[in-house]
């Protein structure tokens, strides 16, 4: 598993997809009614402030992450302060809106987009992971499955989410019109 | 609570046939789902409510996701006629899960509640299954409700509260999950359930905060409590009623000073007189409604003491519509006086 670094990110024209967020949509199971996902998305940039997201029955957590247009996905970074409730290993799946736990537990690749294992310093420092680009080309909703953490705690605690990538330019992302030259 | 999707797993067993609720246990439970439903569409245009039996042949959903009061009437009627079997909630309540899963519109919440009326057995009945079950209803955010009437009340004890009871309290994250237990005999099922924490949330979003909107009255508070509220009424049980009764004691009053400041100038004694005649005439019309449980009855006495009151003070007039033409008559009259009293003058 490479991992990349932000310089490396941002040569290729990467930016963070917060800003594609849909936040009406945005849900997640499992979470904690006081540390809830919106908490650290709410801001559509990296999480910086005291609030996260902690898992509330055990340690397993789903999040829905859709956006308000299609996104190719490069690297993600999940940022945890903890480090024995720190996430260890996940699952990504692409365009699944109705994922549920008993859907996702037993799903192996390419059922999910990808089955990833964070390593304790990643989460910790909150560097990005490559995530297999093609796999992720055309996303409308990333559903983020957490399995485990690395202390075998019962909460899970996830202090700040980015994703990277590029949006897909359609009609819909009206910002990115530009006049002609004629 | 606003924004939910609801599904109500109602109980068709063998045991529905009772009659210790008026008139059956079922037709009890029908007019129950019937108001969860209306208070549910209310509260929010874009709350969903499904149903499903849990007994008969096996657990079968009857409708999904619907706003419309005719499929609920049309599913509890199909369900009338097939009562028989026994009830299976685990599975059940999968089921339910699953329907939920699946709505439109994912921003609404997912609640399910059970109406419960047989004795718990099997899987039901044990408690270990029954909270991990309620652990992973709690972890996909379903809500949970149960309403235990009839046989589905549990004998609890100290230590032991009841499998349905630790059930719920398992699946409640943040206070959203509820149980009321209503026996045979106090009150209707309907009503019971209105006044509950388990329809609190909708209700107050629909009712004025003036008329006691906040709706957390415990399920427990009896018909004898009832008197401590204005007009002998629960405003959240009927708000319609506690509007139109204040809004009848407001319009009284204005009436009233208006006349008082009407009859004030020209030294007229005749209506403050008759208010006062009126009074304790009106009073008696009260007396007679006994503290019983009967609280309409009351009531209707006590709206009906009011209009007489407003009655007496227009000199008598028994009908509405008279009261109305008397009302015009001695506007115009009143009119009048001051303008020949202007002309005596002159």
């Amino acid at each position: 598993m490479s991992t990349t670094t932000s310089a490396d990110a941002k040569e290729r024209g990467d930016v963070s997809l917060l800003e594609f967020l849909d936040l009406s949509q945005l849900d997640c199971l499992n979470e904690d009614s006081a540390h809830t996902l919106k908490s650290i998305l709410a801001q559509k940039t990296r999480n910086t402030s005291a609030s996260y997201l902690a898992s509330d029955a055990d340690e397993q957590l789903i999040l829905n992450i859709p956006f308000n247009q299609s996104v190719r996905v490069r690297s993600i970074v999940i940022h945890g302060s903890n480090p024995t409730q720190a996430p260890r290993a996940i699952k990504l799946a692409v365009n699944r809106p109705t994922l549920g736990f008993e859907d996702v537990e037993d799903a192996k690749e390419p059922e999910v987009a990808q089955i990833l294992s964070l390593s304790q310093a990643d989460v910790m420092e909150g560097r990005p992971v490559a995530l297999r680009f093609v796999r992720f080309q055309a996303v409308n909703s990333l559903h983020i499955f957490v399995g485990s953490n690395h202390g075998d705690e019962d909460t899970t605690r996830i202090d700040a989410i980015d994703i990277f990538g590029v949006p897909v330019e359609t009609t819909k992302d009206l910002s990115g019109l530009r006049k002609q030259d004629e | 609570m606003p924004l939910e999707a609801t599904m109500m797993v109602i109980d068709n067993s063998e045991y529905m046939r009772n009659g210790d609720y008026q008139p059956t246990r079922f037709e009890a439970q029908s007019d129950a789902v019937n108001t969860v439903f209306q208070t549910k569409i209310d509260s929010n245009p874009e709350n969903t409510v499904g149903i499903m039996t849990m007994a008969g042949k096996g657990p079968e959903v009857l409708v999904t996701h619907t706003k419309d009061l005719g499929q609920i009437l049309q599913a509890l009627h199909t369900a009338s006629s097939k009562i028989g079997g026994q009830i299976d909630i685990p599975t059940s309540i999968a089921i339910a899960q699953l329907a939920l899963k699946h709505r439109e519109n994912k921003n609404l919440r997912q609640r399910i509640i059970v109406f419960v009326a047989s004795p718990l057995e099997g899987q039901a009945a044990d408690e270990k299954s029954m909270v991990k079950l309620a652990k992973k209803l709690k972890k996909n955010n379903v809500a949970v409700d149960v309403v235990c009437y009839g046989d589905g009340i549990e004998e609890t004890t100290e230590e032991d509260k009841g499998v349905l009871r630790a059930f719920v309290e398992s699946a409640s994250s943040g206070d959203n999950s509820h149980i009321i237990s209503v026996p045979p005999a106090t009150r209707l099922l309907s009503d019971a359930l209105i006044s509950s924490s388990i329809l609190s949330g909708d209700r107050s979003s629909s009712i004025p905060a003036e008329l006691g909107g906040t709706g957390d009255i415990p399920a427990a508070s009896g018909s004898g409590g009832a008197n401590q509220f204005e007009f002998g009424v629960d405003p959240s049980l009927d708000p319609e009623l506690a509007m139109v009764l204040r809004m009848s004691m407001q319009e009284a009053q204005a009436r009233e000073a208006a006349e008082a400041a009407a009859s004030a100038p020209p030294a007229e004694p005749t209506p403050a007189a008759q208010t006062t005649a009126a009074a304790p005439s009106s009073t008696p019309a009260a007396a007679p409604a006994e503290p019983t449980d009967d609280e309409e009855e009351r009531l209707l006495q006590q709206a009906l003491a009011m209009s007489e009151e407003d009655v007496d003070m227009e000199e008598g007039g028994m009908d509405e519509d008279e009261d109305e033409e008397a009302a015009i008559a001695r506007a115009i009259e009143m009119s009048m006086r001051p303008q020949e009293e202007q002309k005596d003058k002159k």
